[in-house]
């Protein structure tokens, strides 16, 4: 059977993925914000293979400058009484050098991308889950069942998350899970309401009523017809949410309430804070890798907010 | 007789006011006929059309009186459960606006197919062979290939009969037709009204069809409702109705028709607007703009009146 096209010229069946793709390829740093995530992605499951124990210690190699840098060390001889200071220059052994515990910066790098990604992409995934459905919900059924989750909203909203974490540090001590765990949590509630508001419209329209005058029941008109029309508004709140959560890891990480068993990047940028004046690397390079994988996530997170838009010129 | 309404009555509980979208409306539809509603924007006809599957905003709406009888069941106050296994089922609705009557991130066959598995034990291939069927039956040339398509990448027409499969996908009883021709040009307008034609006469399909043209009505109807500020004001069978109307408002609409015949003359209108639901005036709220209206019907509400089998009026000009 010859197959005519109806309407002139109409993509196939991947076109839409194609369309879109299409519109985020001509946003050049939407696009290299997704090189570099992709990157990083790959050097978080791949490099704590290859690379040495991130955590081993070895004293004779604390502080060796990352390569092409020079660093003074001073030793003092109790014997002699003497101060003698040596120049040390980076190795290859150590590209990025070591810190004042003789660890591998590369190596504490690699696993603190692995650490931060987790942190990022499992606490999103909690609070963006919990933000959808009680948006997509409360939209939905309205009345009084509307007013009860917003309020409940609301009151999540003031209450300081930051103080509730230094409560639970306090209490259950410092541990990565706990930490993952109340961001997600209390994290929800922006996700919650911008998700409502755009259910509330789409609450209304014709295909949802047509949906029930067909004999969908509540839960199918929920996930079958709301949800997916909001997954661009969930792509790009995760997306936008990713680069906070990995910030606010590594804010707990610097004032001391993160898992100090873990390296992640918070944490080595913590332990850099007190050797700033002999090793300056030790809190640059994880500063730098953070400003990156925000600023990665930020630039990508705008590139889909733009290609989902359909009212954009692109 | 497969559906009766007797003095149904919805109201919306809003807090500007009560809103009696529908205020007592007597109709009923016979096996294989199709019955129009008839009336200005805001009479209530949609309002009805949704009242018999219960599919309006509650709250604030409400059926506040009034019965739905279909089978041995009363549609306005059997639990919610068995009302989902009629919606579709038995009784399946068409809206006017198809663009936004179709979900636009689904493709067409999921529509249609996720429709099918609600109510019908077939798997996936089963259903998707139905639902191929239903759109070559509605005049698709590829239904195979519009499967695949999202509802933007079709035509107005098309997405308009592709409603319509949706709706005939389960094998209703009945079909209730919301303004189905008043979002189309006239060509599809033509070939929409075959298909309900077709339906009549293949499936012998029993349906209700709102519209507020009474050319529509003379076209496809049997019988007719005319509806005027939540109150069916005349029931009549439609060549009665046309040829022989009795309320001033059903003469009025009639008037409105342009008619080629007489050419030059301005074309007539009924004088001021649909009243605010809000506050409708007392007596027959149709008085104020009445050309023959009389003391009584500022202050007294006109009772059904038969003026033969089957014609029924709510006017104090026959009683």
């Amino acid at each position: 059977m010859v197959e005519t096209k109806i309407g002139g010229c109409l993509p196939n069946r991947t076109g839409l993925f194609n369309y879109y793709w299409q519109r985020i390829r001509r946003n050049k740093l939407a696009l290299a914000g997704l090189a570099f995530i992709v990157f990083l992605i790959a050097l978080a499951v791949i490099g704590p293979f290859v690379t040495s124990d991130p955590m081993a210690v070895n004293f004779d190699e604390k502080e060796i400058p990352p390569i092409s840098f020079t660093s003074q060390q001073s030793t003092y001889n109790i014997q002699t009484d003497q101060l003698t200071t040596k120049d040390i220059h980076g190795t290859w052994e150590h590209p990025l050098g070591t810190d004042s515990k003789g660890s591998d910066m590369l190596a504490m790098l690699i696993a603190g991308a692995r650490i931060s990604l987790l942190v990022g992409l499992i606490a999103t995934g909690i609070a963006i889950i919990l933000g959808t459905i009680i948006g997509v919900v409360s939209a939905y059924l309205g009345g009084w069942a509307d007013n009860i989750l917003m309020r409940f909203t609301d009151i999540m909203m003031t209450f300081p998350f930051f103080l509730l974490l230094v409560l639970i540090v306090f209490i259950f001590g410092p541990s990565l899970a706990f930490i993952v765990l109340v961001i997600g949590l209390t994290g929800w509630t922006g996700t919650a309401r911008m998700i409502r508001s755009e259910s509330l419209s789409l609450r209304t329209r014709e295909f949802v009523v047509a949906a029930k005058a067909l004999g969908a029941t509540d839960n199918r008109v929920v996930f079958r017809h709301l949800i997916p029309n909001v997954a661009s508004l969930i792509i790009i709140m995760a997306t936008l949410s990713i680069p906070g959560v990995i910030l606010a890891e590594a804010a707990l990480s610097f004032i001391g309430l993160g898992d100090p068993t873990v390296p992640s990047w918070g944490v080595i940028l913590e332990s850099g804070r007190h050797t700033l004046a002999t090793s300056w690397w030790v809190a640059v390079e994880p500063g730098i890798m953070l400003f990156l994988t925000v600023l990665a996530f930020n630039f990508l997170g705008d590139g889909l907010r733009d290609a989902f838009d359909p009212r954009s010129n692109l | 007789m497969i559906v009766d309404v007797k003095g149904l009555k919805t109201h919306f509980f809003t807090h500007r006011g009560t809103v009696k979208a529908v205020d007592g409306v007597d109709f009923e539809l016979r096996q294989g006929e199709c019955l129009c509603l008839v009336g200005e924007s805001g009479c209530g006809k949609t309002v009805t059309a949704l009242s018999v599957l219960r599919l309006f905003d509650s709250p604030p709406g409400k059926i506040v009186g009034g019965q739905i009888r279909y089978n041995d069941l009363d549609l306005a106050r059997c639990p919610i459960k068995q009302l989902r296994q009629i919606r579709g089922k038995d009784i399946a609705i068409v809206f006017q606006e198809a663009q936004s009557a179709l979900n636009p991130v689904l493709t067409i066959g999921d529509q249609i197919t996720e429709q099918i598995k609600v109510h019908l034990p077939l798997n996936n291939e089963q259903s998707r062979d139905r639902a191929k069927t239903l759109l070559s039956d509605m005049g698709i040339p590829t239904p195979e290939t519009v499967m695949h398509y999202y509802p933007h990448q079709l035509s107005g027409g098309m997405k308009q009969r592709v409603l319509i499969a949706m709706s005939l996908s389960c094998d209703p009883k009945i079909l209730i037709a919301d303004e189905p021709t008043t979002a189309v040009d006239v060509t599809i307008k033509a070939q929409i009204l075959d298909i309900f034609r077709e339906l009549k006469t293949k499936r012998q399909m029993s349906t209700i069809f709102i519209t507020h043209d009474l050319a529509v009505v003379s076209e496809i109807g049997d019988r007719a409702v005319v509806m005027y500020g939540g109150k069916d004001v005349e029931t009549a069978p439609v060549s009665e109705l046309i040829g022989n109307p009795k309320h001033p408002y059903t003469e009025g609409l009639i008037d409105c028709l342009p008619d080629m015949s007489k050419s030059g003359d301005r074309l007539a209108s009924i004088p001021g607007t649909t009243p605010n639901p809000l506050e409708l005036p007392e007596g027959c709220s149709f008085h104020p703009r009445c050309s023959k209206a009389m003391g009584i019907c500022s202050h007294v509400e006109p009772s059904k009146t038969k003026i033969s089998d089957g014609h029924f009026v709510c006017c104090h000009l026959y009683t």
